[in-house]
This record gives structure tokens, sequence and C-alpha cells, in this order.
């Protein structure tokens, strides 16, 4: 029996998780069922105890939820772009040009330790409402994870790799093309994924802080309204998103870093 | 045939020489009066040498004698203290076209294949694409790599890793081609193998190569002549020329002139490598 649950088997491994996933939600329901529904909701639910799993999937057919949903995603992607376009290249300079890096490594280290939700006051003081301050918000979450692991990555490439470049006497630019993003690229990557998580938070807390809209604001008039199968039905969609696309991003890394030759 | 191709057998035969090939010069690489200074240190003074064309020079001397930073100065990778250094005739002050180098390191990208790594070069200098196509795979084939077209080099032995590195160097077509210590990283038997199959390979294309070792052996097998470096800072204590018979093979590893030299440059090296072995 011990050596069934131990085993690496396919099979196995696949209903340890399902097991796992199933006892879970098990225990939410038995929760969920024995409190007031104001304060928790069960994931099925029935009378009286509206459940949050059957919300989420009736949030598939409310217009106005989905408006909302595509306001958040809008927000997210343009400014997870933003941050992913300008780290990375801002990353493999700054480990080019020595003096500006160390001119800056100290505003670098202070603001990726900087709670960034400490930051939104002083953003909406100074650009008010609006699209634009949001994704501020979800920048500046996003892009010092990407910044610092991409900086970290850039500077570990061998010399010896950019030796060879300039012997066969490679252009700055060329430079770029051949060495450093190829090799920067896995280390990037990892960051891309550190980042997803935190640019998911800069979103919904942009969207609680500054002028309310999208998911953020689902769950503000949700949570107001002791509506705790629709909170917990937004975050669940929101938790999913996030594992989907950490997934995505671990598999683009593990694409990128195939010439390392591990796990292969 | 295309005109790539065309271009390609008149070069590996190596019969004709075209109007601007500059093979007709007696003399290809020239150093006069090279020194180098780092800070404080002074790694070598006053070395003057000329390679001429088609010949291989092999230079040993102890660990730390400055012989692969000498390399790098032919190359351009790092500019000379002292003197200057010039080919066909031009003053080196950075990499330039017709010279190509090998590492000991082999330095290919790790995440290039095969195939990729040997392009580098040509597609850097903007070789036409249906020439790439043509050359590629004649210089992986000549360095015994066909079959590993699209293998990456984590995926290779050592000595598989350097054929690699020096077909990269052959298909830029080079006229001086520098070897930094290529065998060095590589299992003693590959080396063998190694040191044999550059040997033919040089005897299809012949061009001038500076080759630099520490191994007394691998320097007199290959060169025809043998430059010793000796001395703090070190200079050239010795040109010695190696008349051995071409082509050179195993053969050659028993001829009693090959001992001879051997024996003689290890004499001469013998007590600086003692003194370099316990300095701390």
């Amino acid at each position: 029996m011990l050596n069934l649950i131990n085993s690496d088997k396919r099979w196995v491994r696949w209903a340890t998780f399902a097991a796992g996933l199933l006892l879970g939600l098990v225990i939410w329901e038995i929760v969920g069922w024995s409190f007031n529904p104001a304060f928790m909701a069960p994931f099925i639910g029935g009378d009286g105890h509206p459940g949050a799993g059957t919300r989420l999937v009736a949030f598939f057919g409310d217009e106005e939820f989905i408006d909302s949903f595509a306001s958040s995603a809008r927000l997210f992607a343009t400014g997870f772009a933003i941050a992913v376009v300008t780290a990375i290249p801002f990353g493999i300079l700054l480990a080019r040009l020595t003096w500006l890096r160390i001119s800056l490594e100290s505003y670098i280290l202070v603001l990726y330790v900087t709670p960034m939700v400490a930051l939104i006051p002083f953003i909406l003081s100074i650009m008010g409402f609006g699209f634009w301050p949001k994704v501020l918000v979800v920048v500046l979450f996003a892009f010092f994870p990407i910044l610092y692991n991409t900086l970290e990555g850039a500077r570990s490439v061998k010399p010896e790799l950019l030796e060879v470049a300039r012997s066969f006497r490679t252009s700055e630019l060329a430079i770029w093309r051949d060495v450093l993003i190829p090799y920067t690229l896995p280390f990037a990557l990892t960051g891309v994924r550190q980042a997803l998580g935190r640019a998911l938070v800069g979103m919904i807390a942009a969207e609680f802080f500054l002028s309310t809209s999208g998911l953020g604001e689902e769950l503000m008039v949700a949570s107001r309204n002791f509506n705790m199968a629709s909170v917990l039905a937004t975050i669940i969609l929101v938790t999913v998103i996030g594992v989907i696309l950490m997934r995505l991003a671990q598999s683009l890394e593990q694409r990128f870093a195939a010439w390392r030759g591990i796990e292969q | 045939m295309s005109q790539a191709a065309s271009n390609l057998v008149h070069t590996v035969s190596g019969t004709g020489t075209s109007a601007d090939d500059p093979s007709s010069a007696p003399t290809r690489i020239a150093i006069s009066g090279a020194g180098k200074k780092y800070g404080e240190l002074q790694v070598f003074k006053d070395i003057n040498l000329t390679f001429g064309n088609g010949e291989i020079v092999t230079v040993v001397g102890p660990s730390g004698c400055g012989k692969t930073t000498l390399l790098r100065c032919i190359d351009g990778l790092i500019p000379l203290s002292e003197g200057e250094v010039k080919i066909e005739g031009s003053p080196i002050n950075g990499p330039r076209e017709g010279v190509a180098m090998v590492f000991q390191h082999f330095g290919l990208f790790p995440w290039k294949t095969v195939y990729q790594n040997v392009a580098y070069g040509l597609k850097l200098a903007r070789h036409p694409a249906a020439e790439i196509k043509e050359k590629v795979p004649y210089f992986i084939n000549l360095v015994g790599l066909s079959g590993f077209e699209t293998a990456f080099p984590y995926q290779l032995s050592g000595g598989m890793q350097q054929r690699c590195g020096l077909a990269r160097a052959l298909a830029m077509e080079p006229h001086v081609l520098l070897m930094d210590e290529p065998f060095a990283a590589v299992d003693a038997q590959t080396r063998e193998i190694l040191q044999f199959e550059l040997l033919k390979i040089w005897e299809l294309r012949p061009l001038t190569m500076v080759f630099v070792t520490h191994s007394i052996e691998e320097a007199v097998l290959m060169g025809h002549r043998v430059v010793v470096l000796k001395g703090r800072p070190s200079g050239v204590h010795e040109v010695i020329d190696v008349d051995l018979p071409a082509p050179r093979d195993r053969g050659t590893l028993g001829h009693p002139r090959f001992t001879e030299v051997r024996e003689h440059v290890w004499s001469t090296l013998m007590d600086e490598v003692r003194a370099a072995e316990f300095e701390v």
C-alpha cells in the first residue's frame, strides 16, 4: 500500500493530486455550510448558502461581470507588457554599463523592496484618476523582479563568450542579439514568473484604491454587500488565472533554458 | 554549380591564387618590440618575431609566461603596451578579417547547434545564404562532425566541441589561424587524434598558424618552428627550426630528430618550470 502511494507512476501522481484537491473542496464545503453566509460561502452551496464555485460558473453568463473582467485584463496586459519590454533591455544595459549600474544599484534595491502599495496614494495625488495611473501601479509591481533577475543574469554572461564574439568582430548590436539576449532570457523569464503574481496584486490594488473598476470593483461591491460567494468566486478566478500564467511562464523558461542541458 | 561552391572548391584545393589573395607576401605576421604590462607587472617585453605564409609556429613556455596574452594581442583582442603587430603589412588595433582564433575553452554558444555555431562568423560577416549553405556542411564534414549538425554543445564531448570550434574558425577561410592551447581541455587520447587531424587539415589548406601550447611534445610535433618563451618578464629565448619530414604523422613521433628537439626544449625550460612550480 505504502509502495503504491510513494510510486512515481503517472496515474498514481494524478490520483494523489486529485484526491488532495477533492479533500480541500470537501473541507471548504463543510466549513461553508457551518457559517453564516455573510461571513463564509461554501464551494458548491445550495439553499440559503450560495456557493462560490456555482457563482463563478454563473459569472460567465453575466455581461456586466465579463465587462469588468475585460477591463481588468486590459489593465493587467498593458502594465505587464510595459514592464517586460522596459525591464529586460534596461537590465541588460545595466549589466553592460558598469558606471550606470553602480550609480543606480542602490535605488533599484530600495525600489525592489519597497511595498508598492504604499506608493498608491502618492500616485493618486500626482496623476489622479484614469486608466494610466492604474497601469503605472501594475508596472511598478512587475518591473523590479524582472529587472533584478535580468541584471543578475546578464552580469553572469561568460566573459569567454564575449571574447569569442569580439574575435569574430561582432558589433555591439549583434552582441546583444547573439550573446546577451539568448544568455539572459532564461534568467529574465524567472523574473517574469515572479512578476506575474505581483502584477495581479498590483492590478487589484490599483482597482481598489484608484478609480474603482474591473475585478477590484466587483470584489469591493460584493464584500460591502456581504456577498461572500461573489467575493470568493472572484478570488478563485484571479488565482486560477495567476496559476495558469505562471505555468505558461515556467514552460517558456524551460524552453529557453534548454541549451543549459538541465532536465533533458 | 553556384559561384560560392566553385570558389569553395578552388580554395579547398589550395592550388591557384587569385589576384587579391595576399598569400604571395612572404611575411604574414610581423611582431616588433612587443611588450605587455598589466599595471606594474611586465608580462613579456621586446618580442620580435615574423611568421611566414603557410607556416606553423608553435609557442611554448612555462605557465604565466604570457604566451596566451601574446596570442590575444596578435588577434587584437587586447592592446600591446609597447611595440606593434602587423598582419599583411597593416598594424593591428582590433580583431580583423582573415584572422580566426580557436580557444582553449572552445567558446561555443551553448544555445546554438553545431550548424549554427559553425555558421556564426559567416552570418556575422553577411555572407550570402547560398554560400553559407555550401560552406557550413563542408567544414563540419572536414572536422569529422557530420551527423551532429543539430546537436547542442552540452550534448558533445570535449573533443567534439573543439572540432566544432575549429570548424567555426576554418569556415571564415582565414589566412591566419590562432590556436590558444586548443587541445589542453580534452583527454590525452582525443588530443592525439585531434593533433593529427589538424595536421591533415593543414595539408589540405595550408594557412599560417600560431599555435600556443604548454605541451613541449605538441609544440615540436606541430611546429615548423618552435618559439620558446622564457624569463621574467618573458622574452623569446630561442626559435628552433624543426626540420622534420612532411607530412607529419604518427611516424614523426618516432623520428630521432623529434626526440632530439623535444629533449632540447625540455632542458631549456626545465629550470624555469621547476622554479614556477615552487613559487607561491
